[in-house]
C-alpha cells in the first residue's frame, strides 16, 4: 500500500518536473485592458485561428500553430506604443504598416472595404422593399380578382363576411 | 459504372418509359449504393488491421489508435471524407428507391437520374480524383518503384480524438447530403411536371431529417470547438463554421415557406429555387472546406479539388436553370393575399431575414477573395464583423419566431393580435426591465432576453389554451393534456418545441457579452479568483493511456470558501510520428454560467502552470436548446395520432343567426395553425 502510494507520487513528482521538457511556453505577462481593447481590432496572424489578438487564448501553439506566439508579442508590442504615448489609431496603422490590411479583424469603413459594411443593409433595404412590392401586389391582384371570381356566384356583403371570420376565429380557437 | 448506368439508363428509361428499362435504372442506383456500402466497410477494415501499406490509412492512423476513433479516421482526411459523404448519400438515396420502388411511377425515374448524378460526381472524386486506396509505394536503390508497408501510421490528428468528433461529421455530413433527396424531388418533378404539391408531401420527412442532422451537426461542432479548442468559445465565424450554416439558413427558409404552397398553393417558384440554392450551398460548403480558398482553422482536409466543385455547382446551376426556363409555366402559382399582417406576410419576411442572413455571412465569408481579386490585397472579416451584421438580424428572427406562427393564414383581425400577443409583450418587456435594473446592461442581450420570453410566453400560451380545451372534455391533467394535444397535431406542436429550443439557444448566445476570462501562472497552494469562484492549484500529475500521455493540473473550484468541484484541465501527447498536443479543457456547467478552466502551459520565465480560466454565462443553455431542436423535429416527424379536422360539437353563441351556405355548425375546422 506504502509502495503503491510512494509510486503514485514519484510518478507525480516525475510528472509535473517533466511539464516544461515538452510544454510549449507560453506567457502570463500582465496585459493592459487597454491593449486587449486595441487588440480586438486586430486579427490574430497566427495563421491558425480566426480570433483577435485580444481574444486570442490558444494555449502555446498546442492548437495547429504558435498562435500566442503571435498575439502575446502582438498585445506586448500595443502595450509599449501606448506607453510611447501613441494613440490607438497609430498602434494600428503600426500594424498595418508591418503586416498589410489583413490585420484588421474587420474590415475599415473606408475605401472598398466599405462594400462590405453597405452590403448586408443594402440587402436587407432592397429584400424589404421586394417583399412589400410582392405583398401589395399580391394584395392588388386579390382585390381585382374578388369580383371575377363572384361574378357567378350570390354576391356576399362585407358584414357577412366579417361575422363568418369571426365564428371561424371563435370556432378555431377555444 | 453502375452510377453512369443509372445516370444514362434512367434517361433512357424517361424517353422511352419502357419498364424494364425503369426497372433496371433503379436496380443499378441500388447496386450503385451497395457497391459504396462494400469500398467503405473495405477502408474501416484496412483501418481495423492496420494496414499501414495504404496510404490514406498510414496518414491518419496508428496502431495505438482505439477501434473507436478507428471509425473516426474514415472521415479525419480528404480522400475518406469524400468516402463517407457518398456512403451517407447512398444511405439516403437506398432508402428513397426503396420506400418509392412501387409508388410515384411517374416521378420516380426522374428522381432516380438526379440522385445518380449527384453520386456519380462523388465517385468521380472517390474514383479518378482523391482515392483513399492508394497504396504506398518507393523507390528501390534500382530505381524501380515497389510497394511498401510502414511499420506504424502517423495517427490521427489530435483535435478529432475527441468523442464528439466521432459523431459531429456523421451528423453534419448526414445534413449536407440529405438535402440531396428534396433537390432531387424538386428538380425531379419540375423536369416531369409532376402535378400539384405531391413532391412537396413526399420531401417534407426527407428535409426535416436533414435540417435536423445539420442542426444536430452545427451545435456538436461547437460544442467541440468549446470544450476541445480552449479557446473558451463555441463560435468563431470560421468560413468552415459559415459553411455549415448556410444551408442550413435556407433550409430553413424553405421548411417554413413551404407551408404556403401546400396550404395556399404560393410561392412555387421561390420554394423550388430554395431547395436547388440549399443543395448549391452544401455543395459550395464542401468546396469552401475542402479547396483551401479561403483561410480556415479547419485544415483536416484540403487539396486542389476546388474546380471539380466548381464545376459541378456550375452543371447544377445550368440544368436547374434550363429546366426552369423549360418548365417554368408549371411552377405558376395564384398568389394573393387578403391582408398585410397574416401568415402568409410573415412568412415572407422570416424568408426575406433568413436569406438576407445567408448572402450576409456568404458575401462576409468570400469577401476576404473578393477584396484580393478587385485591391490585390486580402482584406480580412473576422467575429467582430459577422457578429455586428448578423446579431440584429438573429433578434429579427428570434422576434418572427414569436408572432409568426400566431398570425392567422389570410388575415388576422386586431382582437386576435391583442389576445395571442398583449401578454407575453408585457411579460416580455417587464423581464427586460428588470434585467435592466439589475445591472444587465448589454443593449442587445437585453433585448434578446426580452424577445426570448415574448416567444417563450406565446408558445406556452398555445400549448396553455389547447390544452385547456382538452382538459374542459377530457377532465385530464394539464401535462397529459399537452401530450395528447401535441400527438393531435405533431407538425404544429413539434414546431413550438423547435421554436421553443431556439429561444433557449439564444438565451445561451444572450449570455456571451458578458465572457470574463483571467490568466495566472500558478504555483501549487496560490489561488486566483474569477466572478464568485476561488481556484486553488492544488498540483498536477501525469498519466498514460493506450495512445496518449496526459500531464494534467488539479484544480480545486470553491465558492465562498466551499469547494464545488475539483477540476483537471490537461494536455495530452498523443502517440504516433506526428507526436501532436491536445487540449482537453475542465468545465463546471450551471445553467448560470460556466467555470471553464485551461491548462495553458508553462511560463517561460517562472517555469510555472499556467492556468487560464473563463467564466462564461449561460451556455449550457444552448446545449439544451440543441437537444429541444432535436426533440421537437423528432415530435414533427410522427405521425399525427387523429385527423387535424375536428368533428366536435361547437357552441353557437345566442342571438347569432345561422349563416346560409356556411360549413355545417358541427364541423370546426382547424385550417391556419399548422
Amino acid at each position: 500500500m506504502t509502495k503503491g502510494c510512494l509510486r503514485i507520487a514519484a510518478a507525480m513528482l516525475f510528472g509535473f518536473a517533466a511539464l516544461p521538457l515538452w510544454l510549449a511556453p507560453v506567457g502570463a505577462q500582465r496585459i493592459s485592458d487597454r491593449a486587449k481593447q486595441i487588440g480586438s481590432k486586430l486579427r490574430c496572424m497566427c495563421g491558425a485561428c480566426s480570433m483577435t489578438a485580444g481574444d486570442c487564448s490558444h494555449p502555446g501553439g498546442e492548437f495547429s500553430g504558435p498562435c500566442q506566439a503571435w498575439a502575446l508579442p502582438a498585445l506586448q508590442q500595443i502595450d509599449g506604443l501606448l506607453t510611447q504615448g501613441k494613440t490607438e489609431q497609430q498602434v494600428i496603422d503600426s500594424f498595418v504598416a508591418q503586416y498589410g490590411p489583413t490585420v484588421y479583424a474587420e474590415p475599415p469603413k473606408s475605401g472598398f472595404s466599405l462594400v462590405a459594411w453597405v452590403m448586408p443593409t443594402a440587402y436587407l433595404v432592397l429584400g424589404t422593399l421586394v417583399v412589400i412590392f410582392v405583398i401589395s401586389r399580391w394584395l392588388k391582384k386579390n382585390v381585382s380578382e374578388v369580383p371575377a371570381s363572384n361574378a357567378s356566384v350570390k354576391a356576399v356583403s362585407p358584414e357577412f363576411l366579417e361575422r363568418a371570420r369571426k365564428l371561424a376565429e371563435q370556432e378555431t380557437e377555444e | 459504372m453502375c452510377a453512369v448506368y443509372a445516370v444514362a439508363g434512367g434517361i433512357a428509361a424517361i424517353v422511352t418509359r419502357h419498364p424494364l428499362l425503369i426497372k433496371s435504372a433503379r436496380h443499378a442506383g441500388m447496386a450503385t449504393c451497395g457497391l459504396i456500402f462494400l469500398a467503405t466497410f473495405c477502408l474501416e477494415y484496412l483501418f481495423f488491421t492496420d494496414n499501414f501499406s495504404v496510404a490514406y490509412v498510414a496518414s491518419h492512423s496508428n496502431r495505438e489508435l482505439s477501434s473507436f476513433y478507428k471509425i473516426a479516421a474514415l472521415w479525419s482526411g480528404m480522400e475518406g471524407s469524400l468516402l463517407f459523404w457518398s456512403f451517407l448519400l447512398a444511405i439516403y438515396v437506398l432508402s428513397v428507391l426503396i420506400t418509392y420502388r412501387n409508388k410515384n411511377g411517374e416521378l420516380m425515374p426522374y428522381v432516380g437520374v438526379v440522385m445518380a448524378g449527384v453520386q456519380a460526381f462523388f465517385l468521380l472524386l472517390n474514383n479518378f480524383v482523391e482515392s483513399p486506396f492508394k497504396a504506398l509505394a518507393a523507390a528501390g536503390p534500382d530505381g524501380v518503384m515497389s510497394f511498401i508497408t510502414r511499420p506504424d501510421g502517423n495517427g490521427l490528428n489530435a483535435l478529432l480524438q475527441y468523442p464528439e468528433m466521432v459523431i459531429h461529421p456523421p451528423n453534419l455530413y448526414s445534413g449536407y447530403t440529405g438535402f440531396t433527396i428534396p433537390f432531387a424531388f424538386a428538380l425531379g418533378a419540375l423536369l416531369a411536371r409532376y402535378p400539384g404539391e405531391k413532391w412537396i408531401h413526399l420531401t417534407r420527412k426527407w428535409t426535416m431529417i436533414a435540417w435536423m442532422f445539420q442542426s444536430c451537426g452545427i451545435l456538436l461542432g461547437a460544442h467541440w470547438a468549446y470544450a476541445v479548442l480552449g479557446w473558451g468559445g463555441y463560435w468563431g465565424w470560421d468560413p468552415v463554421e459559415n459553411a455549415s450554416l448556410l444551408p442550413w439558413l435556407t433550409g430553413t427558409a424553405f421548411l417554413h415557406s413551404v407551408m404556403m404552397q401546400e396550404k395556399r398553393g404560393m410561392m412555387k417558384v421561390w420554394n423550388v429555387w430554395l431547395v436547388f440554392t440549399t443543395f448549391l450551398l452544401c455543395i459550395m460548403g464542401t468546396f469552401l472546406t475542402r479547396s483551401g480558398v479561403v483561410q480556415s482553422v479547419h485544415a483536416f482536409a484540403q487539396s486542389n479539388i476546388g474546380a471539380w466543385f466548381v464545376a459541378f455547382m456550375g452543371i447544377t446551376l445550368l440544368v436547374c436553370f434550363g429546366a426552369y426556363v423549360k418548365n417554368s409555366d408549371y411552377l405558376k402559382s395564384e398568389n394573393h393575399l387578403d391582408s398585410m399582417i397574416s401568415r402568409e406576410s410573415s412568412f415572407l419576411f422570416n424568408n426575406l431575414l433568413f436569406l438576407v442572413a445567408c448572402i450576409a455571412v456568404l458575401s462576409g465569408t468570400l469577401f476576404p477573395v473578393f477584396s484580393e481579386w478587385f485591391t490585390g490585397s486580402r482584406i480580412s472579416v473576422g467575429a467582430p464583423y459577422f457578429n455586428r451584421v448578423n446579431i440584429p438580424i438573429g433578434l429579427l428572427i428570434l422576434f418572427l419566431t414569436g408572432v409568426g406562427p400566431l398570425l392567422a393564414w389570410r388575415k388576422t383581425s386586431t382582437e386576435s393580435l391583442k389576445k395571442n400577443f398583449g401578454w407575453p409583450l408585457l411579460i416580455g418587456v417587464v423581464v427586460g426591465a428588470v434585467a435592466f435594473t439589475f445591472g444587465f446592461r448589454e443593449f442587445f442581450s437585453v433585448v434578446c432576453l426580452t424577445l426570448c420570453v415574448f416567444v417563450a410566453s406565446t408558445i406556452l400560451l398555445e400549448f396553455y389554451r389547447g390544452a385547456k380545451v382538452i382538459r374542459a372534455r377530457s377532465g385530464a391533467s394539464y401535462p397529459a393534456c399537452g401530450i395528447d394535444l401535441t400527438m393531435r397535431n405533431t407538425r404544429r406542436y413539434g414546431g413550438y418545441i423547435i421554436h421553443m429550443g431556439m429561444v433557449f439557444v439564444f438565451i445561451g448566445l444572450a449570455g456571451a457579452a458578458f465572457n470574463r476570462d483571467v490568466q495566472k501562472s500558478m504555483r501549487v497552494g496560490d489561488s486566483m479568483q474569477i466572478g464568485p469562484y476561488t481556484l486553488m492549484l492544488q498540483g498536477g500529475d501525469s498519466k498514460a493511456e493506450q495512445n496518449y500521455t496526459a500531464q494534467r493540473m488539479i484544480v480545486e473550484a470553491l465558492r465562498d470558501n466551499k469547494p464545488v468541484m475539483m477540476l483537471f484541465p490537461e494536455k495530452r501527447r498523443f502517440a504516433g510520428n506526428n507526436q501532436e498536443n491536445g487540449t482537453m479543457v475542465a468545465i463546471y456547467s450551471t445553467w448560470k454560467e460556466d467555470l471553464y478552466v485551461v491548462f495553458a502551459g508553462m511560463d517561460p520565465e517562472t517555469r510555472e502552470p499556467v492556468i487560464h480560466a473563463f467564466l462564461n454565462p449561460l451556455v449550457k443553455w444552448i446545449w439544451f436548446g440543441g437537444v429541444v431542436v432535436v426533440f421537437g423535429t423528432i415530435v414533427a416527424l410522427l405521425p399525427n395520432r387523429r385527423s387535424v379536422l375536428v368533428l366536435a360539437p361547437s357552441q353557437q353563441p345566442a342571438g347569432v343567426k345561422p349563416l346560409p351556405h356556411a360549413v355545417p355548425s358541427s364541423v370546426a375546422l382547424r385550417e391556419g395553425h399548422d
